[in-house]
């Protein structure tokens, strides 16, 4: 049956709805695979306590073994070109849509935050988060608990939200109007 | 499922119940029924400063007054750093003769919250998680995180109102969907994705921070909308009225006070000074028979 499945799919040709599909599912299997790589670094989630300190101090070990097991990690590794590509298009389409006015109402509301953007770094704890446009989160896949979207100036950061650790980014990933 | 608000509006007057506490005296502006269900509000605290130290003070006064025992946060809640002396000097301390009470702290995040650090901390009562829902007394109450409203939580949203039997359904989060502030003003992406959900399933209040003042928006489409941004911050100066304001404070830093009893929902807003710049009683809105 799955041969049967394959050999007829590969006979037409590729939609931009089917290659987008593949797209989603390459960005959706490197994800798991962080999260895999990571539960096996890190281990469990920590537990709500009474002490800020032990929670702090839990951040800064997963974040830190986050970044010793992934040392010489580069930008693209999970954004490939086609899989930022996919996610340019796809926020140059809110932004073109009929929510569009309301998504740069809010980016420019949101106290936005410029810094220097590198793969393994913490997200500085005394800046405020962005807060990321629900129409844009809408466009996007789906992530699974640990990791976030969050926007820096222009570019799209996936942060492991556990380790506070920047995984991957898109550069450019808002057009350029929007700067 | 579509619900249809009657909305009614009834401002009274109501009574000033003057509480002796030793040489000082509150003016609380609640009736204080039997059984009522009375909590506090306050946004945009955790600074850590002197005028948050006097905020709490006041709002210490009249808890002895109201006798309400939990507080729900707007958001906020710790500004800069995020260290074990940040949690103890812009939340344990200012707040210690509540939290020594035995006073619940309901946190919802803003955008200068550490969501993964805040939501692990017990005394925010969050459970671990960026958004959660509570019930008290005929209440259901949502803390939303409005930083970051995913497919996720709108879907965790919608569940949870739908299968809500509550009376009263009050969500609270950070950036207001309404608001004549200058600094921030509206978040209008997020009001897009919200208010059909809080519409559909009969929302009745929503609480919002993030604007560093004090504003009551008229009902819209039969929802009541407070800001409350000012109890650490504020920004003085900071509205330009527009027709869905009802009223607005901005010279001094606030908290508010809440009782719900069956139908009413009555508020007071008190300032640092002591001072109500604002309160009223609320009727639920009362949806048509059969939705």
């Amino acid at each position: 049956m799955a041969l049967t499945a394959t050999s007829t799919s590969a006979q037409k040709p590729a939609t931009a709805g089917t290659r987008d599909a593949a797209v989603v599912a390459d960005f959706e299997a490197k994800v798991k695979q962080y999260l895999d790589f990571r539960q096996q670094h890190v281990g469990a989630p920590p537990k709500p306590t009474n002490n800020p300190a032990d929670i702090v101090s839990k951040q800064q070990d997963m974040g830190n073994t986050i970044r010793v097991a992934r040392a010489g990690a580069k930008q693209g590794e999970i954004f490939t070109p086609q899989i930022a590509d996919y996610f340019r298009r796809q926020i140059a389409a809110s932004f073109a849509g009929t929510h569009g006015k309301q998504i740069r109402a809010s980016l420019a509301h949101a106290e936005p935050v410029k810094m220097e953007l590198q793969i393994n770094q913490s997200y500085p704890p005394n800046q405020p988060l962005q807060s990321t446009p629900p129409t844009l989160l809408l466009n996007l896949p789906n992530l699974p608990d640990g990791l976030e979207y969050r926007l820096i100036d222009r570019e799209l950061v996936l942060r492991d939200t556990e380790g506070n650790v920047v995984i991957d980014y898109v550069p450019n990933a808002l057009p350029e109007s929007i700067k | 499922m579509k619900l249809l608000f009657y909305s009614a509006i009834v401002y009274l007057s109501v009574c000033v119940l003057s509480t002796t506490l030793g040489a000082q005296q509150v003016a609380v502006k609640l009736p204080l029924h039997s059984g009522s269900l009375r909590f506090a509000v306050i946004g945009d605290s955790g600074t850590g400063n002197k005028e948050q130290y006097e905020v709490a003070q006041e709002l210490e006064r009249y808890r002895q007054a109201v006798k309400f025992d939990f507080v729900i946060m707007l958001g906020d809640n710790i500004y800069g750093g995020h260290s074990a002396s940040d949690f103890k000097g812009k939340f344990e301390e200012p707040y210690k003769s509540l939290l020594d009470a035995g006073v619940k702290f309901y946190a919802s995040l803003g955008n200068h919250d550490d969501p993964n650090i805040e939501r692990l901390y017990k005394p925010f009562n969050m459970n671990g998680e960026r958004y959660y829902t509570f019930k008290r007394g005929d209440a259901q109450f949502y803390a939303l995180d409005s930083t970051y409203m995913d497919t996720r939580q709108l879907t965790w949203l919608e569940q949870n109102l739908r299968s809500s039997d509550a009376a009263w359904k009050i969500c609270y989060f950070h950036h207001p969907l309404y608001s004549d502030g200058k600094m921030h003003g509206p978040d209008l992406d997020l009001r897009n994705q919200l208010t059909p959900l809080l519409q559909a399933y009969g929302v009745n209040a929503v609480f919002s921070g993030h604007e560093h003042a004090y504003e009551r928006i008229k009902p819209q489409n039969g929802i009541y909308y407070f800001i409350q941004g000012d109890s650490g911050k504020l920004e003085h100066h900071d509205f330009h009225r527009s027709p869905e304001m009802q009223t607005s404070f901005d010279r001094d830093r606030t908290f508010m006070l809440v009782e719900i009893d069956g139908d009413n929902l009555y508020f007071q807003t008190v300032a640092r000074s002591g001072e109500t710049v604002d309160a009223g009683v609320l009727t639920r809105q009362t949806r048509r028979a059969g939705l």
